[in-house]
């Protein structure tokens, strides 16, 4: 009897662990309040809020070299001066004069259009004189035949990676470094295509700058391996000029170019939704004045970050979003040729509600900054048409009117 | 008195307490409770006006011969059927809570207990297409309900003589809604929805009874009760109060012989003075309700009355929250039950099956309602 009894509270307990309560609704009957109502609203941005602010990343700070032939029109050129090479290298105490015995040129290529076969990248020698005030035409004439200093070929199969040239022999004269250049050896980098295209070349920001290295023959007595020496030098300097200065209008939204823009946009929810709306989709539609362009194959990310102080184009910017800050700001790729930009922004709309929400300001940028081929222009607040101004487009469930009871 | 402290501490403790689950706990206050322990459910709540560990009848705690604590826990598996489909559901509740016990020398009892008043416990799953900018979406909806009202009552017996006992209750009704409206789109650019709320009810009532043994064999017992209104507040505001019904009920019981034990009984409870109160805040109404009930509890061994006691029952009752405007539930139930006694009679089981089929129009469910009720004389 007592096992019985033992093995009936077992089962009563283990059947009671789990339960079962959910069952079909009929509506209304079963539906005591209703049914959630879902609203779509459109909210425009503030109108004359919104600005485009210039000069985030200047192209000698970007994490890569754009060099292109033509894809926007225009053409973009690599400027690099590597680090001071020595004439003596120090052995034993004692400064000691060396013989080149070859000398390597290396690049990261970081992105390219993998669509188009038979690349070249052409190093030109230029002054080193370069700096961040050095203009496509100030350095124009030193791209001539004479200058050339290397024709790269770009393999068909090579996406992404290293790229290497080598100098040895009597090529060794062309990258001969001249004593009024203190060692400093600058290259100009173009590049040459069937069509027109570019690629991205890693930067001294992007931790993937070009290389300088030389190998040496030490002139000492020693017929061991201390008489081999490799010096390699990395990127002192690195930028990139285009032909077509890049030139913002005031009335439109300009995100990203070099140096790179940034567009901020204001917008106006009312309390209803602040306060108390469950928030299940924001789309921020944009209209590009011109469809989006750029390298194929290699898509640029426009992201929209929250403004954690709203005072204008150094306003502080949340590297979180979310009610409770734990989602990265919303970001999408910007597909070549478009003609609308839909940016899902969800989390950070629900960054500005509640009563410790943000200002109900975002900030438009692009990925990567001042190193992309796409540079969108959008239709600003001042458009004359309405319905390619900047608008958020919101999706909510008021606050569920629960039966009482 | 130490056993008896630890009694009356685990009397108190805060207790989900609840009755069965049912769809017909949607509307109103939710589905309510019978106030019964595991004997009286043996027969079909026959027992229930005259029965000390149930809290029908405050008069009826002039049974209680030591300090006893009494628990019960019942598992409830439903079918459940209406338009929208049909669905298999099971949960476990916690209904009665009972601890009671003699002040000598004097013919007194006075007893705490805790008691499903309403539960509504519920999750109610919906799905539909939506057109959202345009695009059909499909969309799941769940709305739940979590709690319901407990009464917590305060009572004491008088026995006058053989013939007569008195009792009075007094009530505290409290509990809680926690609500939650869900909807989920079939759409990742969609995030879901989770809002909540929160309705909080307090009142107070009072309870009268009596009980009167005519002769060994036959006694009547009649209970009236007063439950006032409760106070309701959503998410801590004040919004409002609704009225709860008086009670009216008589019992019967008639031992014709030391086997067998008959009893019947009836109760009417006025809910119709809550329906417009319930109308007025967009619910369904409410309606007076009736509960009647027969039993019998069988003794193989009238020396050892409590060695395997067979209990049998069945019951009627109306629903007081309809599901539709102008409807009106009902329920019809039978069942069964036994118990033991052990340990020199300081602790028991007893068990109860309980099959019941409840239906409003097109809105039908049955299931068994096995109750285990476990009691302690320390």
């Amino acid at each position: 009897m007592k096992w019985g009894i033992g093995a009936l509270l077992a089962v009563i307990t283990i059947a009671g662990c789990q339960e079962k309560l959910t069952a079909p609704a009929d509506c209304p009957a079963l539906c005591p309040g209703g049914q959630p109502q879902v609203f779509d609203e459109i909210f425009p941005a503030i109108s004359g809020a919104d600005s485009s602010y210039v000069g985030y990343v200047q192209p000698h700070q970007a994490p890569a070299l754009l060099v292109s032939d033509g894809l926007e029109g225009f053409e973009e050129r690599g400027l690099v001066r590597f680090l001071a090479r020595e004439t003596t290298v120090t052995v034993r105490d004692t400064a000691r004069a060396y013989t080149i015995d070859s000398v390597a040129l290396s690049f990261t290529l970081v992105a390219r259009d993998t669509t188009q076969t038979g690349l070249q990248l052409l190093l030109y020698r230029i002054p080193p004189s370069i700096d961040s005030s050095t203009t496509f035409a100030a350095v124009a004439s030193a791209f001539a035949p004479e200058n050339i200093l290397a024709s790269v070929d770009v393999p068909d199969t090579l996406n992404t990676g290293t790229l290497r040239t080598v100098f040895q022999g009597a090529d060794l004269s062309r990258v001969e470094i001249p004593a009024a250049d203190s060692g400093r050896l600058a290259l100009g980098i173009r590049i040459a295509s069937p069509v027109p295209t570019g690629v991205r070349v890693g930067a001294l920001a992007g931790g993937a700058g070009p290389t300088f290295t030389t190998y040496a023959r030490l002139d000492i007595p020693d017929t061991g391996t201390a008489n081999l020496r490799t010096i390699s030098l990395g990127t002192g300097f690195g930028t990139y000029v285009s032909e077509v200065p890049q030139v913002v209008d005031t009335t439109l939204l300009a995100v990203g170019g070099n140096p790179s823009a940034r567009a901020m946009l204001r917008f106006n929810l009312p309390s209803r939704i602040r306060d108390s709306a469950t928030i299940v989709r924001a789309t921020l539609e944009l209209t590009p004045v011109t469809p989006i362009t750029g390298l194929p194959t290699d898509l640029a990310r426009l992201s929209s970050r929250a403004v954690l102080a709203d005072v204008g184009a150094k306003s502080p910017l949340s590297p979180v979003v979310g009610i409770r800050g734990q989602f990265p700001p919303p970001a999408d790729t910007l597909e070549i040729g478009s003609t609308t930009v839909n940016l899902e922004a969800v989390r950070l709309v629900e960054f500005w509600l509640g009563a410790a929400g943000g200002p109900t300001s975002l900030v438009l940028s692009l990925a990567p900054e001042a190193a992309s081929f796409t540079r969108p222009v959008f239709y600003s607040t001042r458009a004359a048409d309405p319905a390619v101004r900047p608008r958020l487009r919101i999706s909510y469930l008021l606050e569920f009117p629960f039966e009482t009871p | 008195m130490r056993r008896a402290l630890v009694v009356l501490a685990l009397a108190m403790l805060p207790n989900a307490a609840g009755a069965q689950s049912s769809q017909f706990g949607v509307r109103g206050l939710g589905y309510p409770g019978r106030a019964l322990a595991v004997r009286a459910i043996g027969t079909g709540g026959a027992f229930g006006l005259v029965d000390p560990e149930s809290s029908q009848n405050p008069a009826a705690l002039a049974g209680v011969q030591n300090l006893t604590a009494a628990f019960t826990i019942a598992q409830g598996f439903r079918n459940v059927e209406n338009p929208a489909g049909t669905a298999s559901l099971r949960g476990t509740r916690f209904p009665q809570l009972m601890v009671a016990g003699p002040v000598r020398p004097f013919p007194v009892v006075v007893g705490l207990s805790f008691s499903n008043y309403t539960s509504r416990d519920f999750s109610l799953a919906t799905s539909s297409t939506i057109d959202l900018r345009g695009v059909p979406v499909n969309v799941s909806d769940t709305l739940s309900s979590r709690g319901g009202l407990n009464d917590f009552r305060i009572a004491g017996s008088y026995r006058f003589g053989t013939q007569w006992a008195v009792g009075g209750g007094f009530h505290i009704i409290s509990g809680s809604n926690r609500l939650t409206s869900t909807r989920i789109f079939d759409d990742p650019n969609l995030l879901s929805s989770r809002q909540r709320s929160e309705l909080s009810f307090t009142g107070v009532g009072v309870s009268l009874g009596v009980t009167r043994q005519f002769g060994p064999t036959f006694s009547v017992s009649a209970v009236a009760r007063s439950d006032g209104h409760v106070n309701m507040d959503r998410d801590s505001a004040r919004i409002g109060s609704i009225d709860l019904p008086y009670s009216a009920g008589l019992g019967l019981r008639w031992r014709p012989s030391p086997r067998l034990d008959l009893a019947g009984q009836a109760l009417v409870r006025t809910w119709s003075g809550a329906n417009s109160d319930l109308l007025a805040l967009g619910g369904t109404g409410a309606k007076n309700t009736i509960e009647a009930a027969l039993g019998a509890e069988y003794t193989p061994d009238p020396r050892r009355p409590s060695r395997r006691p067979i209990r049998i029952g069945a019951h009627y009752a109306t629903l007081p929250f309809p599901l539709l405007p102008g409807e009106q539930g009902r329920e019809i139930g039978v069942s069964a039950g036994s118990g033991l006694r052990f340990a020199q009679q300081r602790a028991g089981l007893d068990l109860a099956l309980e099959h019941v089929w409840r239906s409003e129009g097109a809105y039908s469910e049955n299931g068994f309602i096995l109750s285990l009720g476990i009691l302690v004389r320390p």
